[in-house]
Parts: structure tokens; C-alpha cells; sequence
């Protein structure tokens, strides 16, 4: 479905320093650099499958996805989406693709939704019998019905990005890239969101590929990872692999009945993470240890609640971005 | 032969529907803001008024200017009027936009339809409002043909000469445009677009001969209006018609490597 050898994308920027005279220096000189924003990169997607991209900001997911779907040409490196070259834009590889980009929006911002996707029918060549079996179909998938007649500019964020997957579904397509499709919206419209992804992909088994700051959203949705760190590959696996990337470790966490003092050197041992009053714990814990160490704190200090979770994998995110040599 | 016949007959369909599509939600987008669509209707009328109004004025203090009287100066500027309505009408708008299109990131979405990305870049934004001054457009044309007394072969003419000029205007500001990808801002640009339109309002023969050939030559606006209207007048002057074909033909290769040169800098903006 998707095959990168090599893949790498670099883009030129002037660095400007600030000030009335640097802007008129820049006139005549500008110091160019440039940097890779994706770096000799390997993947091969197979059909069917729903991928993570993660990273950091800036990382370079969303320069691969825009790669991916032809937005813009790689500087070197070979790329095969779908049996396409996708920088040769060709007609039948845009009518088998979809992109919805979280913080942008392909739909006329003055009109409604629906004159829109009468648009895109017209795009992608849908039959009008097709076309409203297929808007009612999505429309009650996610309950998106009472607001199809609405200008897009009135709809909440959350509605807006029920129109925007909509229109990206409308044209049946292979492969879907999601670029933060939850981001900025409230929880319950998270969950919404991903529980139609999660329920679209078992129906279609359509190929995804996913970026989302939201661990939430890759836990729910996700098989497989690919980690990006400045450019480069740092992780491609199944999701448990990389929950377990810092060892067998457990995350438990303690309540108390009254402030404790942070610099123990217990707590130091175990990457304690702290609420603000010191009342709360996380541990992580290696999993030989759990018992002897849970049993330890229950019995020196005032504990009112506890528990055990395996290691969430927002906390595996977080320590791999801090300390990127644990993957290397 | 038959069958790319068959793919040629769906292209052109396809393409006829999405542009029939672009109109629709630009007419739509256009009635949500009346007072708006009104205004804009008035001031292209004003705008109208006060060109032909101008060349009245200098008329009544020459008879001539070059070979050309009133009337025959009069139909040359309608001519133009209705080109550059047509202009406005169609994808004017388009060149306006193309710089944020680029630097929003906007053109990701252009680029990904199944579809010419030239095509939805520069025809996708109609201006529904000004249809109603293009039949006042050429109304005028009509009446001043009349006083010019155009032949038989020169009113069965005068559409296909009103569309080339207006194909080459378009082009040229294609191309124009293009440029964008390399600038980013437009302003600068969309100026020099409208200073060339300002050049191409007036006959060839008001410009000296160097100035004249830089603008039928290099960049030929001047064979925008001149070369259909002096056809129309004198059917023997058929070089500049001519040489009208020729440049719409250089201008499109010219816009194609552009173009693809364009795209394959694009950057994107980051999400």
C-alpha cells in the first residue's frame, strides 16, 4: 500500500534576527539553512492496516503525510503509494486517497456543508444514487444529520470535523491520512470521533494512517506505531511492543492522607511523578519489584487509595522524547 | 482513436461539471452576503460609466485620435470592458487569493482533487454578481458596433475575438500568478498584473514603436484588444489576429513549465 526507501524531505529557511536593520540587511543578504524534516526514512504499510505516526512537534509526521498524498515533492529518497508515484499527482492515485488535516479545513467556510459534498460528487464522479446512499450512511454514523444545512463558519469544532471526515469518506477511499483529527476538541467529541474511526475501519478495513498528540486516540485506534524523532524512524511495531519499550514496568499510583515529602530518596528511585501538593504518586515500578515496594509504602505511609496500571503509553511517549537513545 | 475520443468526451464532462459545481457554491457564498453582491454590481457599473465617459471628454476636444474616431475608439474600449468583465467575472478573483492560497497551505486540498490542480487553482472562485454587467458589457459592444457599421463577418466574429482576448488576458495573468510560488506575498505581483491590464486598455498605436513591440512581443497584452478590434475593422489586418493564436499557444507552454516548476517547490505551510 505504501512502500519509502530512503525518503527524505528538505526544506531552505532564512534565519532573520530581529530588528529594523536586520529586516533591511535582508533585502540584499539572507543566510540560508537547511534542515531535514524527514530523513532517509523506511516504511512499508500494508492494506488494512491503521498506523500510528508519533512524534514530537516539528518531528516530521505531517511533512511524511504530505509526501505521502503528493502535496509536496520528496528531495530524495523512492516513494509507492498505492502503485503510484504520488508526486506525479496522478488522477486515479487522488481518487483513491483522502487526507483530514485536524487544523485545516477543505470545505467552503460560507456555505453548508452539504453544497460542498454536492461539490465533491462532482471531484470524484459519484453517481447521485451512491452519493446519498453514502451521505445518509455517514450522516448517521456520525449523527452529523441535524447540522448537514448549517454554514460551516456556525458549526462547533466538533461538528465541523464530523463534515470534514464526512467529505474525506464521501469518494470511498483506499487509504486515509489523519492528521490530528482530534485535536482541539472536547472529550466527548474525542471519543465520537474515534469510536466512528474504529467502527469505519472494522466495516471497510480501510488502510489509515493516523497523527495525533492524543495518546488516546493511537491507544483506541492503533495496531502499530512509528515513532519519528527529528526527521528519522525511531520505533515501527505492534503498539504492545512499544508499551513495554522501558522494560516490564508497572504504573502505579498512590493517594495519601496528607502531603509527603518529594525528596525521600524512595520516591527518586522510581520516577515519581508528583500532583502539586504532594497528596499524589506515580510510579513506575519494574514488575518484580511490585510487590515490595507497593507492600513497603502501604505499610510506612498514610496511603488511602491505590493502583496498578500497565504503563501508559503517553508515559512511554514522554520518557523515549526525553531520553531518545532508549529506542537507539 | 475511438476510444480516446470517448476519454476526451468524459474529461470534457467532467471538467464542465466540477465548473458548473465551483459556480453553484460561489453563487451560494455570493447570497449569503446581498448588500455585498449588490455593491459590487454598482461599482462595476460606476467604473463603466466613468471609462466611457472619459473618452467622450477627450473627443469633445480632438476628432481624432491616431487612425481611430469616437465610435471607432468607443467599440475598441467596450471591447475591452466586456474582456476584462468576463476577466473579472471568471478568475480574476482566483489571482487575487493564489498568494494566501500558497502560503495557508490551501493548495493541499486543491492538490489532492482528482482534477487539473491549474484548473481549481485559478477557476475555482466565480464572481456570480457580475454576470448581470457582462450583458451590460456587451450591450455596449453591440451599440457601438452598430455606429462603427461592423460588416456581416465581423459581428459573427466579434464572440470568438471577445474570447480569445480574454483567453490570452487570462493566460497571461496565469502565468503571472505563478510567480507566487517563488514570491509567497502577491501584492506586489497583483499590482503588476493590474498595471499591465492598465496598459492593455488602450490601442497599439498610442504606444511608440519600441514600447509597442516590448507589448506585442515579450508581453503581448497589446494583442489583447488591438488585434481582434483592428480585424474586425479591417479584415486584411489579419496579422495581429494571428499573432494573437501564436501567443495563447506560447503563453500555455510558457504556463505549463511554470506551473510545474511552481509545484514542485511547493512547501506546504506546516499544520
Amino acid at each position: 500500500m505504501i512502500k519509502a526507501t530512503g525518503l527524505t524531505k528538505r526544506f531552505k529557511n532564512y534565519k532573520k534576527p530581529p530588528g529594523f536593520f536586520a529586516s533591511l540587511k535582508s533585502l540584499f543578504y539572507r543566510h540560508y539553512e537547511t534542515n531535514d524534516a524527514v530523513s532517509s526514512f523506511d516504511v512499508q504499510i500494508e492494506p488494512g492496516e491503521i498506523v500510528g505516526l508519533l512524534g514530537p512537534n516539528g518531528a516530521g509526521k505531517t511533512t511524511l503525510m504530505k509526501m505521502f498524498t503528493g502535496i509536496i515533492t520528496p528531495s530524495e529518497g523512492q516513494l509507492e503509494v498505492l502503485g503510484y508515484v504520488p508526486a506525479k499527482r496522478d488522477r486515479l492515485f487522488r481518487k483513491q486517497i483522502a487526507l483530514v488535516m485536524g487544523q485545516k479545513s477543505q470545505l467552503w467556510w460560507d456555505i453548508p456543508a452539504m453544497d460542498s459534498f454536492q461539490l465533491l460528487q462532482r471531484y470524484y464522479e459519484i453517481e447521485n444514487a451512491a452519493f446519498q446512499t453514502r451521505i445518509s450512511e455517514l450522516a448517521h454514523l456520525l449523527e452529523a444529520e441535524d447540522f448537514l444545512h448549517v454554514h460551516v463558519r456556525k458549526l462547533s469544532l466538533g461538528e465541523r470535523m464530523k463534515v470534514e471526515l464526512m467529505a474525506c469518506l464521501l469518494h470511498e477511499p483506499k487509504l486515509i491520512f489523519l492528521d490530528e483529527p482530534t485535536i482541539g476538541l472536547d472529550l466527548i467529541a474525542q471519543k465520537n470521533i474515534r469510536d466512528f474511526l474504529r467502527q469505519y475501519h472494522q466495516q471497510t478495513r480501510t488502510t489509515i494512517v493516523l497523527t495525533s498528540h492524543y495518546m488516546a486516540d493511537v491507544e483506541a485506534l492503533c495496531a502499530r506505531i512509528i515513532l519519528i524523532l527529528d526527521g528519522k524512524k525511531g520505533f515501527d511495531g505492534p503498539i504492545g511492543e512499544f508499551e513495554t519499550l522501558l522494560g516490564h514496568e508497572k504504573n502505579v499510583s498512590f493517594l495519601f492522607s496528607q502531603q509527603q515529602d518529594p525528596t525521600d530518596s524512595l520516591w527518586q528511585k522510581y520516577d515519581a511523578q508528583w500532583n502539586i501538593d504532594y497528596t499524589e504518586v506515580d510510579l513506575r515500578l519494574p514488575e518484580e519489584k511490585l510487590r515490595e515496594v507497593c507492600a513497603n509504602i502501604l505499610q510506612h505511609y498514610p496511603v488511602t487509595e491505590f493502583s496498578t496500571e500497565k504503563m501508559p503509553i503517553e508515559r512511554v511517549m514522554k520518557t523515549v522524547m526525553s531520553n531518545p537513545k532508549l529506542i537507539k | 482513436m475511438g476510444r480516446m475520443w470517448n476519454h476526451a468526451k468524459q474529461r470534457v464532462v467532467h471538467y464542465l461539471r466540477v465548473y458548473f459545481g465551483f459556480f453553484s457554491t460561489c453563487f451560494i457564498a455570493t447570497m449569503s452576503f446581498r448588500i455585498h453582491f449588490v455593491l459590487l454590481i454598482v461599482m462595476d457599473l460606476f467604473f463603466y460609466i466613468s471609462t466611457l465617459g472619459s473618452i467622450h471628454i477627450i473627443y469633445n476636444h480632438v476628432s481624432m485620435i491616431g487612425p481611430w474616431n469616437r465610435e471607432q475608439l468607443l467599440f475598441f474600449v467596450s471591447v475591452m470592458l466586456t474582456i476584462q468583465q468576463c476577466h473579472m467575472t471568471f478568475v480574476s478573483e482566483n489571482f487575487w487569493i493564489f498568494s494566501s492560497t500558497i502560503r495557508t497551505g490551501a493548495l493541499d486540498f486543491i492538490l489532492l482533487k482528482p482534477i487539473s490542480a491549474l484548473f481549481s487553482a485559478f477557476f475555482r472562485h466565480i464572481r456570480p454578481g457580475s454576470f448581470i454587467n457582462i450583458l451590460i458589457a456587451w450591450g455596449t459592444v453591440i451599440y457601438y458596433g452598430m455606429e462603427v457599421h461592423l460588416d456581416l463577418l465581423a459581428w459573427l466574429l466579434l464572440p470568438f475575438c471577445i474570447l480569445l482576448g480574454l483567453v490570452l488576458a487570462s493566460s497571461l495573468d496565469m502565468v503571472i500568478a505563478s510567480s507566487m510560488f517563488w514570491m509567497l506575498e502577491g501584492t506586489g505581483i497583483n499590482f503588476l498584473r493590474i498595471e499591465l491590464q492598465e496598459l492593455s486598455r488602450w490601442p497599439d498605436f498610442i504606444y511608440g514603436s519600441i514600447t509597442s513591440r516590448i507589448l506585442t512581443i515579450v508581453v503581448p497584452i497589446l494583442l489583447i484588444g488591438s488585434a481582434p478590434v483592428r480585424f474586425l475593422f479591417d479584415h486584411s489586418d489579419w496579422l495581429p489576429l494571428l499573432g494573437l493564436g501564436v501567443a495563447i499557444i506560447v503563453v500555455w507552454v510558457v504556463l505549463h513549465f511554470v506551473w510545474n516548476a511552481g509545484l514542485n517547490l511547493y512547501e506546504s505551510a506546516s499544520s
